[in-house]
């Protein structure tokens, strides 16, 4: 396998994976009268790179293309523009059989763990086919391994010749680890792999995540909508909205000076584990509709529901800039223009909150 | 508070499996009041969904059977109603959204279609009213351009619009009882903060009660009165809401509000977790399920198994230890 991979002509350090400018566009079917076909611009126009052993954070609204991003990466959905690189590699117009080696080293731990599991086969099948496939391990250790990690993600290895359905919905997720765990790939893809457990599994698995990186050196790019998870496990974090990187930095840098209007009022809005706390805040409300991903957006695509807009951002699209703090907005660095919107927004909209 | 709208007694469901039989819920009691939100916690695998599958008269059988118990709605019994009267009251006096959205919509329909259909079968609406309210509702979840992206297929729409359609088609008819499973696991935290918002107007303007299972504490916090702890079948602890936060009394409580990441916590820094394994439902102990995994335990809990019991306040919690009173004996949670 690593054979396939040498005499790539790459740079002396490559990142593990490196985003440039990548476009996913999906056709809108219409079946209402008279109207003109349009797109879906689920990802649109976004870059990023990732090292080796780091973990990426992505975080964004639901339905800003974060899935889509993570599928495009894995070949899973062709990309309409951009180009993907792994290791200086680039991957994203390989043919299928090309395609194979790197498919070893990028495995994904999916979204819904319902869909993502075959219900006609054992977890036995589940875990090892993946082995099997890559030709890991004798046959007979093969078992041995399944059980293994199957303790490593908190399940009981008696599980093995159980039926996916046999499972609730957080064990099913576990399973679903435990296979991409199996290749020993080098890269994850993590799309909302701790949204079903309890916290306490969360945290295990999340420890356990963790861990395997400091081993094995592994790469993370991880999705979630908990932003204290994120918190917890990303070097960096980047901050989607609709198909584009919003924000990007230093997971303790974003969280402790947040520049984007959507990252502050994102940020404003975690739930908080206290029901006395969570009762006298205050959110910050994001104003507006909540946009079509297949609407046109000449500048910047936030303009609907920013309270600090001015002309300009309908016009010019604000460039993700800045050396390790980058953010795209023309105003991210304007506090006091930010405050002023903000005691204004909060005056207009007579947010209920208790003061006490 | 006093309507109780929901009284479920004793309720036990089982599962056949190769390994025998697995009590999967085992004496679950609670009352549910009119206007109320009841939170379920718990292990991942502790009966949460089965609980509400059951409620629902959807328990798959075989391999599942409710093997005891009862739950009074208006003083009918849901376990023992004939599948006809059931087929009235699911969807439209009790609704649920299900933890898993793409198996609970139909791939070939169009959203459309599954929502048209709730408010046509259940309000007798003609397929224009329908679909003029089915579009609202997709714009009160916040589904961006909702007239045109209704006539999508599932497949179509990302994980967190999915579970909204699902929250849009049990919000359609304005049930008495909702009972949420992991809600709002897919979404980001804006939407999730819109959807809390809509439970709660739906609760204040209908008296809607609601079950909301789910794993994340600061949905707790936002919206329960009460919470329902559960472990390996049973519930342990049951609370009201602060008193949970503030005083935890059952040792698996504690151990998953310790578990909680907080948005606080400096990065890299190890998250706290409960040692050991989750239980084995087909192989559980005699004593407390806890046990191995509990730092306070004495040799007591292993030979019995702690029932729920009164405390002062009302409160109850399944455990023969003060941790209050009692440090553990080995700290579980490092
Ligand atoms: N196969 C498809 N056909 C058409 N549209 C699609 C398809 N897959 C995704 N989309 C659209 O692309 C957009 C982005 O979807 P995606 O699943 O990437 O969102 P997401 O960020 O993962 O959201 P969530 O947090 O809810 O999972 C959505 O508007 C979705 O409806
Ligand atoms: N069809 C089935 N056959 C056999 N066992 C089942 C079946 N459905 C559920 N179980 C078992 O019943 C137990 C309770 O499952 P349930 O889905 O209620 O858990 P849960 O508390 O909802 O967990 P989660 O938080 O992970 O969703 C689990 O141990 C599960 O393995
Ligand atoms: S560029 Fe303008 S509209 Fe966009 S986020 Fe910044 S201030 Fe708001
Ligand atoms: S009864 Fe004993 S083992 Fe069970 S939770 Fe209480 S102290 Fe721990
Ligand atoms: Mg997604
Ligand atoms: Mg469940």
């Amino acid at each position: 396998m690593s054979e396939s991979l040498a005499g790539i002509a790459a740079s002396p350090h490559p990142a593990l994976l490196e985003v440039r400018n990548v476009a996913v566009h999906f056709p809108l079917q219409r079946r209402s009268f008279g109207s003109a076909a349009a797109t879906i611009r689920a990802v649109d126009g976004l870059s990023f790179s990732l090292a080796e052993g780091e973990t990426l954070g992505l975080v964004g609204e639901s339905g800003c293309g974060k899935s889509t991003l993570a599928r495009a990466i894995l070949r899973l959905v062709p990309t309409s523009a951009g180009e993907i690189f792994y290791e200086g590699r680039r991957i994203d117009s390989l043919k299928a059989s090309k395609m194979r080696p790197f498919r070893q080293q990028m495995q994904m731990i999916f979204q819904d763990p319902f869909a993502s599991l075959n219900p006609r086969m054992t977890v036995s099948q589940i875990i090892t086919e993946p082995m099997q496939i890559f030709r890991l391990h004798d046959r007979k250790d093969r078992q041995l391994e399944a059980m293994r990690l199957l303790e490593l993600v908190g399940l009981n290895p008696r599980f093995l010749n159980r039926y996916p359905h046999e499972f609730s919905g957080g064990q099913r997720q576990r399973i679903g680890i435990a296979r991409a765990l199996a290749v020993k790939p080098r890269l994850i893809i993590c799309d909302e792999p701790v949204s079903a457990l309890d916290v306490s599994i969360q945290a295990q698995v999340i420890n356990l995540l963790m861990d395997l990186q400091q081993q094995l050196g592994l790469a993370y790019l991880f999705i979630a909508h908990d932003l204290a998870v994120v918190r917890h496990i990303a070097n960096r974090v980047g901050v989607m909205y609709l198909g584009r990187l919003v924000e990007e930095a230093d997971a303790e840098m974003l969280y402790a000076n947040p520049r984007h209007p959507y990252t502050r009022a994102l940020l404003s809005s975690v739930p908080l584990p206290d029901p006395r706390s969570e009762r006298h805040r205050q959110r910050i409300v994001l104003a507006g509709e909540v946009p079509s991903p297949d609407a046109i957006y000449p500048g910047c695509k936030f303009v609907d529901r920013c309270l600090m807009k001015a002309m300009d951002c309908q016009q010019q699209v604000p460039q993700l800039a800045g050396g390790d703090h980058r953010v795209a907005c023309h105003f991210a660095w304007d506090e006091e223009r930010y405050q002023a919107s903000l005691a204004a927004a909060n005056q207009k909209a007579d947010i209920a909150h208790d003061p006490a | 508070m006093d309507n109780c709208i929901l009284q479920v007694d004793d309720l036990g469901v089982c599962f056949h499996t190769e390994e025998g039989r697995i009590q999967a819920v085992d004496g679950v009691s609670f009352a549910l009041h009119e206007g109320e939100t009841l939170g379920i916690v718990g292990e991942s695998g502790s009966g949460k969904s089965v609980t509400s599958l059951a409620l629902m008269g959807l328990v798959p059988s075989p391999p599942g059977q409710i093997c005891a118990g009862r739950a009074l709605y208006r003083g009918e019994n849901l376990l023992a109603m004939p599948p006809k009267r059931f087929s009235e009251i699911r969807g439209n006096r009790i609704a649920m959204i299900f933890q898993d959205p793409m198996t609970s919509l139909n791939p070939y329909m169009t959203i459309a279609d599954q929502l048209i259909e709730v408010t046509v079968v259940h309000l007798g609406h003609s397929h224009r009213e329908a679909l003029k309210h089915a579009i609202e509702m997709l714009e009160r979840v916040g589904i961006p351009s909702p007239s045109r992206r209704i006539f999508a297929y599932p497949h179509e729409f990302s994980g967190g619009m999915r579970q909204r359609v699902m929250i849009a088609m049990a919000l359609s008819c304005q049930p008495d009882i909702l009972i949420a499973d992991e809600p709002t696991t897919a979404l980001d935290v804006t939407i999730e903060a819109q959807i809390l918002e809509l439970m709660k107007q739906l609760q204040q303007s209908q008296g809607t009660a609601i079950i909301m299972i789910t794993h994340d504490m600061g949905v707790v916090a936002n919206i329960c009165h009460r919470v329902h702890v559960m472990y390996a079948g049973k519930i342990v602890e049951q609370a009201g809401c602060d008193a949970l936060f503030a005083n935890p009394r059952h040792p698996y409580t504690l151990g998953l509000l310790k578990s909680v990441p907080r948005l606080t916590q400096a990065t890299s820094a190890r998250l706290a977790t409960i040692d050991g394994q989750p239980p084995d439902l087909a192989h559980l102990p005699i004593g407390c399920a806890f046990e191995p995994r509990c730092g306070y335990a004495t040799p007591e809990c292993r030979q019995q198994s702690p029932q729920l019991q009164d405390s002062e306040d009302a409160d109850r919690f399944a455990c023969f230890v003060d941790i209050t009173k009692e440090s553990p004996l080995k700290d579980p949670h490092v």
